[in-house]
């Protein structure tokens, strides 16, 4: 009896080993990582280091918010990252359809093709998107000397430093660079239908409109609504790369995210105290992000997920 | 199968440990040549340690000036330069730095926070992680600040052995006497001079407009009586050349973002015509007045007005708000830009050849104007250097010897005028004239022969940038001045076409005469004290503050109308008031008074 219960016990710890190596991993990079929330509470400048810094309590969270300014400041930047955010999951569905429309492609060659070229940009960093902006869109860029000798226009239009439809232009680029890679899955899952069935609809006169309405993106819906959820756990993290090497003195007022902000905010000026507490409140946005997402999903499918 | 897929991993796996450890051993030569560990450096640290005692054998013979301690130069040295006025991230390459290792065996690493893109972020981390570099030239109050976190070494015991950096004593002493309890030396200022602290020695100021003399004269040289006379003069001139001789669009005026801090440098430099100096968030005048930035009666408010002005008249470069200051330095290369306005931007557009044609850039004064300027650094300039407190006693010792060096003739010499030879000759009399290749050191590429260098002056040139004695310095071995303008040679020489009919129609012999005589500026005695460091609080405001300024600044420029000017103007000015900038003024206020009152005493 006790050597059968040792056998499990061994079996369990056998078992437990093959998790450890995640564990540690999770306890190194996501836990250990919130002891610098300490920072928030301190008066920390550097060069001083940290141990002589003073404990000041919350008052970093209150200067966040401590006057009309300061929240305009901030709304504006938590409207910039919902609506950015938001267009984004708003469009998600775009390559999916993208997706489906290339499926339709007979052509073999031109569909390999047409693939190729939209997935190629997901490996240009963002660095490299902007220096690719700069030489069309700067005042002496492709586009302007090409308005400019066509006589469309007399002056160059300096697109970058515009502030008008910045989410937009911001959206453009980014579904430029990731349409195709997004496109990916679809293209797998698509593959993955089975073909007796778009034959049965053949046989009974469906045309190809109707085809791709009633079987391809019924099949597709699923890895839509993964996709899609894991999109809304990501909703505040919007990323900074991109904003960061597009942002100039006249669109920050609509490119600044929050985690744009927190990045000039620590990095642009040495005050990692205030940003730290910002960061903290994302977090904590976050987490009531989650838990609603949670009771509605319960309130409607009747399961959660947490 | 399975055996030989074992043996391709097994070989797999030794030639990747042959090669990991090849670069291990790589890695290891490398350090032993930055001197840190390596049994060579411990014998050399001995053989310092027997030098240092042999001397201080000598001083007891009663040596009075005392020597430097003998160092052995064996082992190659990198220093890393965390360096705040260097436009240059890397090594030191080309004639400077073959001299340097030539003479000492050393080879500057250069740390540029103005190139890095996010200066203020690399100081942060760099402080935080304990070690910025081992020389460090830091602002003033950066300075006090890593003094007082103790990154910087106290070479009070050190100093006395180097004649070169003593003859700056004085103001080495009272720069450091300020500095905690005031027994440590920690900062060499820089661009000292043993002129004397009233003396203003140059033919230039430092902000003026400067234009482009052909294009003047073609429109009638008009006499200039404010800013508005200026836009015209250079509307017609933009018009009359839109593009510079090899066809390239040009623009009267170009402006670049990189150099921006608390506010934009541009604006900054031109607040100086209208006699104030622009200094975090306040105006200092030249008659000792304190005033806000935001105040729409100052120089700052002005300035930005003249800059959306020129913009409405289509005279600014539209690359303005994106390109950085190497592009616009080009600019002024190819005569792509006709409004300059630092004295040493001339450099870059001025040559012997070009006034000979008449068509050198020269100061051209508005009636209105009141220049601010300072009388030479004769304290420093408010950057100093220091030692990095963590460098070996060993290293101190080469880095002392190297910075002596740089205060030395010599070494005064390599930094202003360059290659003996090459650049400039000898005369009979001991004093210097500046080769053919030397008068167009700035504006044309001087191929270096290899044995001096190699690759082009430019690129060879002192990327620190910045010197602990000043070009206006006199050279004791040519009782001239070290900066080849203000030889008698080159002045003779830059008596040029255009210098002359300059004269004849302003009646002086150069601008500072012709602003002095008229009334339009009188130096303001130069003062290099530390002043208060930011707390937290401040810190923060600061940088909040200071994103707002530049961001607003930039939209005025390019607001659409005098109404969006307006608005952006008073859209910046409430949101710095609600940022804190009343505290930020008041603490400012405060900051500059020490300086106000020590030019109201020196005067």
């Amino acid at each position: 009896m006790l050597h059968k219960l040792d056998k499990k016990k061994w079996y369990s710890f056998k078992l437990f080993l093959f998790v450890l190596p995640f564990i540690v991993l999770v306890l190194l990079f996501s836990y250990y990582p919130l002891y610098g929330w300490l920072y928030a509470f301190y008066d920390y400048r550097p060069p001083r280091p940290f141990s002589e810094a003073e404990f000041v309590g919350l008052k970093w969270f209150k200067s966040l918010v401590e006057n009309p300014i300061k929240i305009a400041q901030l709304w504006q930047v938590l409207k910039n990252t919902f609506v950015m955010s938001g267009i984004t999951l708003g469009t998600s569905w775009i390559p999916m359809l993208f997706a489906v429309f290339l499926n339709e492609i007979h052509c073999v060659p031109f569909r390999k093709f047409v693939q190729t070229v939209t997935t190629l940009p997901n490996f240009i960093s963002w660095v490299l998107v902007y220096s690719v902006a700069f030489s069309f869109f700067n005042s002496t860029g492709m586009v302007n000397s090409f308005l400019m000798s066509t006589g469309l226009t007399k002056e160059p239009i300096l697109f970058l430093q515009s502030s008008d439809n910045v989410w937009l232009t911001q959206w453009l680029w980014l579904t430029w660079k990731n349409l195709g890679w997004a496109a990916i899955m679809y293209i797998a899952a698509i593959s993955s239908i089975d073909g007796e069935l778009f034959q049965a609809a053949k046989v009974d006169g469906a045309t190809r409109m109707q085809m791709i309405r009633y079987i391809t993106i019924p099949s597709l819906l699923p890895t839509f609504f993964v996709l899609l959820m894991m999109n809304i756990g990501n909703f505040l993290s919007n990323g900074m790369e991109q904003y960061y090497v597009f942002q100039n003195a006249f669109n920050k007022e609509y490119i600044q995210v929050l985690d744009l902000y927190v990045y000039n905010l620590a990095m642009g000026s040495g005050s990692y105290s205030v940003s730290v507490a910002l960061s903290m409140l994302k977090s904590i946005v976050s987490v009531i992000l989650l838990i609603v997402a949670n009771t509605v999903s319960k309130v409607t499918r009747g399961e959660s997920f947490l | 199968m399975k055996k030989r897929i074992l043996s391709v991993i097994l070989a797999t796996m030794l030639t990747t440990s042959m090669v990991l450890s090849g670069c291990g051993g790589g890695g290891q030569s490398s350090n032993e040549g930055g001197g840190d560990q390596s049994a060579t450096t411990d014998t050399s640290n001995a053989e310092n340690d027997n030098s240092a005692a042999a001397n201080t054998g000598s001083e007891s013979t009663g040596d009075s000036e005392g020597a430097a301690p003998a160092v052995s130069h064996d082992t190659e040295l990198t220093l890393e330069v965390y360096d705040v006025a260097a436009n240059y991230q890397g090594l030191q390459t080309g004639w400077y730095g073959k001299i340097l290792k030539d003479k000492f065996n050393i080879v500057l690493n250069i740390i540029a926070p103005q190139v890095s893109g996010d200066g203020e972020a690399l100081y942060q981390t760099r402080t935080a992680a304990g070690n910025l570099g081992d020389i460090v030239l830091l602002d003033n109050a950066d300075m006090l600040e890593c003094i007082d976190v103790g990154l910087v070494a106290d070479i009070s015991a050190d100093i006395q052995n180097y004649p070169n950096l003593m003859k700056y004593w004085e103001q080495i002493e009272k720069f450091n006497a300020a500095i905690g309890d005031g027994s440590g030396i920690y900062a060499i200022p820089t661009e000292m001079n043993t002129n004397g602290p009233t003396a203003y020695m140059k033919e230039t100021v430092g902000s003026m407009p400067r234009i482009p003399w052909d294009f003047y004269s073609e429109l009638g040289a008009p006499d200039l009586n404010n800013l508005d006379d200026l836009l015209n003069v250079l509307a017609d001139m933009q018009e009359a050349h839109p593009t510079n001789e090899a066809g390239d669009s040009a623009y009267a005026m170009t402006l670049w973002s990189d150099w921006d801090n608390n506010s934009i440098e541009n604006v900054n430099q031109l607040t100086k015509w209208y006699g104030q100096e622009t200094l975090d968030s306040v105006l200092i005048g030249w008659d000792n007045t304190i005033m806000p930035l935001t105040d729409k009666e100052g120089a700052y408010y002005k300035m930005l007005h003249f800059f959306f002005k020129a913009n409405q008249m289509g005279l600014v470069d539209p690359d303005s708000a994106t390109q950085d200051w190497n592009a616009a330095c080009d600019k002024m290369k190819f005569k792509r830009t006709y409004l300059v306005w630092n004295d040493w931007m001339q450099g870059f557009t001025n040559s012997p050849e070009i006034g000979a044609k008449g068509a050198n850039y020269m100061g051209i004064p508005l009636a209105d104007m009141q220049v601010f300027q300072q009388s030479d650094y004769y304290y420093g300039s408010g950057r100093v250097f220091g030692i990095g407190s963590q460098v070996s006693e060993e290293n101190k010792v080469r880095i002392l010897e190297f910075l002596d060096w740089l205060a030395s003739p010599e070494g005064l010499d390599a930094q202003h005028a360059s290659l003996e030879g090459l650049i400039y000759t000898v005369n009979d009399d001991g004093t210097y004239t500046l080769t053919d290749d030397g008068y167009n050191r700035f504006n044309v590429e001087i191929m270096i022969p290899e044995e001096l260098g190699g690759g082009n002056w430019t690129d060879g040139n002192n990327q620190v940038n910045q010197w602990i004695g000043a070009s206006v310095d006199t050279n004791p071995n040519t009782g001239e001045a070290y900066d080849p303008v203000l030889w008698a040679a080159s002045i003779e020489k830059n008596n040029t076409k255009t210098t002359i009919e300059w004269k004849e129609k302003f009646g002086a012999e150069n601008e500072v005469e012709y602003l002095q005589n008229n009334g339009m500026m009188s130096p303001v005695p130069s003062i290099n004290i530390t002043l208060a460091t930011d707390t937290t609080d401040i810190g923060l405001i600061r940088s909040q503050c200071k994103t707002i300024v530049c961001d607003s600044s930039w939209k005025a420029i390019f607001a659409a109308d005098e109404a969006a000017f307006e608005a952006t103007w008073d859209d910046m000015c409430t949101q710095l008031d609600g940022f804190g900038w009343q505290d930020l003024v008041k603490f400012d206020t405060e900051k500059y008074q020490p300086v106000i009152d020590a030019r109201k005493a020196a005067n």
